[in-house]
């Protein structure tokens, strides 16, 4: 007890001791990489702020940024719709079905984002499965373009991305007291009433919180609309890498990295924000 | 909610099953996949053959990029469990302000998008002429399977009670045989949890490793994102179930640690 009771410096060096390793290993490969990297955003010839006035003018880049902001929102909605009726069915089971259900749910999340975006090129295949599939049922005598376009690409990150939206949303339900639904019934309120004034509100900060992670994950995405997209559904990610493989131009792969982080932190500001006021409302 | 109408509960059913159905059952394309005879994906295969498996391990190129795989995962382990177990227990002795500023600086490798961490890493390594170098693969995948052993460490500590150290300090013992007696075998379970999250952090992670990694370092993922552009043979089938396997096995095995701390407890 000797060191704990002389609290003071020895103590903290400890502390300092414990930490340093880490706090040296995120800095030197993280933190200095990250910052310098960033710094070369206003390092281009044209002026400090010449990458930002190019990245803003050209049609071109303002229409990447722009689709990534709607696929990221597309795949957000996809996500909630699909995930609402699972993880109420996992909140209202319980014993081997919901365990069954919930390691169908993380075991996707173990599997590398790469073989999951493989398995869908294999499926989405002009000759692959799911069109043979939709031929033989007839919705259409030709095979759909499923891969190298925003179908592809929306397909892929929705599966990806989908157990990040059920599991907060899960979390959100099981805390639900199922008297409250009682309680409404009784009082005489119908379905969509008891929906819309108990079951809604209550689920609102799982979705908010699922929506901020699938939404934030989705806008960084590289590996699934690079394999499954096509030129026309280029995402911000990729456009990061062909400055740098294809333009060799580091300042506007900095200042398209910067756009991306700050539209990354506004999001965050604002999920907690909104999270935070959700739980005032829980407290009345 | 008992009282909803009959055909609304069998909806939600089917709808739920259907879901669930969509997150496994496309994963599980790569298996009849990687049993193709012919020379290009089919499915379901028109004759099963393993001979792709044959290709893939007696493909020196393959096996290599899965021992640089199985060694990257293996030292980036190494590294990140011992600095995050430490700075865990670092976390917990220290003070508000302090704790929230470490653990923000912690977590941000995961916070920042993927692509920008791996492209501006990638920058500093071309600076130092260190890009391709298995130490600067390691170091880098430390840093990304970092918050996974800070935050699994962090909640098993949560279970050591204080008073615990004070009696044993009382009974005469020192710093280095109360961390050995009681610190340690409680952190033990987050130490292992976050070592097959940090092993399974770096043997699937492919963006970063894209960029850093040169020929001689090229690891399993990296390889199949580039094959995968240039030729579609069942090879690539064979790859994603041998990297799928060995994350099904990994989370088999955090399963039974699970299941063993929770019987303890």
């Amino acid at each position: 007890m000797t060191d704990s009771a002389a609290p003071g410096r020895w103590h903290r060096l400890e502390t300092g001791a414990l930490l340093a390793p880490a706090l040296l290993l995120v800095i030197l490969i993280f933190m200095l990489p990250l910052g310098r990297f960033l710094s070369l955003a206003f390092t281009a010839p044209g002026g400090t702020f010449a990458t930002f006035q190019v990245l803003s003018e050209s049609t071109v880049y303002r229409r990447i940024l722009l689709n990534s902001f709607v696929i990221a929102l597309v795949v957000t909605l996809i996500t909630a719709a699909l995930a609402w009726p699972l993880a109420y069915l996992m909140a209202r089971t319980r014993g081997a079905w919901f365990t069954l259900m919930m390691y169908g749910v993380m075991f996707p999340l173990w599997i590398s984002i790469l073989v999951r975006t493989f398995s869908w090129m294999l499926l989405l295949e002009r000759q692959g499965p799911v069109n043979r599939l939709i031929q033989a049922l007839g919705v259409s005598q030709t095979p759909l373009p499923l891969l190298f376009n925003n179908t592809g690409v929306l397909i892929g990150m929705v599966h990806v991305l989908l157990p990040y939206m059920v599991i907060p949303l899960y979390g959100s339900m099981s805390r639900i007291d199922p008297r409250l639904m009682q309680a409404s019934d009784g009082l005489g309120a119908g379905l969509w009433q008891s929906f819309r004034r108990i079951w809604l509100p209550l689920t609102m900060p799982g979705l908010a919180g699922g929506a901020t992670f699938v939404f934030l994950l989705s806008l960084g995405f590289y590996i699934t609309p690079t394999l499954l997209g096509g030129r026309s559904s280029t995402m911000v990610a990729t456009l990061i890498v062909s400055f740098i493989t294809e333009q060799f131009n580091w300042p506007m792969a900095a200042a398209a990295s910067i756009v991306l982080l700050a539209a990354v932190a506004v999001l965050m500001l604002v999920a907690a924000r909104f999270l935070r006021v959700d739980k005032g409302m829980f407290a009345r | 909610m008992n009282r909803l109408p009959l055909g609304w509960r069998i909806a939600t059913n089917v709808a739920a099953m259907a879901v669930l159905a969509f997150l496994i059952a496309p994963i599980l394309a790569i298996i009849p996949a990687s049993f193709n005879k012919a020379s290009f994906i089919r499915l379901p295969p028109a004759a099963w053959s393993t001979l792709w498996y044959g290709r893939f391990i007696n493909d020196p190129e393959w096996l290599r990029a899965l021992w640089n795989s199985l060694q990257l995962a293996s030292l980036a382990t190494l590294i990140a469990v011992p600095v995050g177990t430490l700075a865990a227990l670092g976390l917990a002795r220290s003070r508000a302000a302090g704790r929230l500023f470490c653990s923000a600086l912690f977590i941000a490798p995961m916070v920042v998008p993927i692509i920008v961490v791996s492209v501006a890493i990638y920058r500093s390594a071309l600076d130092v002429s260190m890009n391709g170098t298995l130490l600067a693969l390691s170091l880098s995948h430390a840093v990304l399977a970092l918050p996974f052993v800070v935050i699994s460490v962090g909640i098993s500590l949560h279970a050591v009670n204080p008073a615990w150290s004070l009696a044993a300090a009382g009974l005469g013992a020192g710093p280095w045989r109360i961390f050995r007696t009681i610190t340690l075998p409680h952190v033990m379970p987050g130490m292992v949890g976050g070592a097959v999250f940090s092993f399974m952090t770096s043997f699937d992670e492919a963006v970063l490793t894209i960029f850093l990694a040169d020929y001689s370092t090229t690891t399993l993922p990296v390889k199949l994102w580039e094959t995968v552009r240039l030729e579609f043979t069942p090879v690539l089938a064979v790859a994603a179930v041998v990297m799928t396997g060995l994350s099904v096995a990994l989370f088999v095995l955090v399963q039974i640690v699970i299941r063993q701390t929770g019987d303890k407890a």
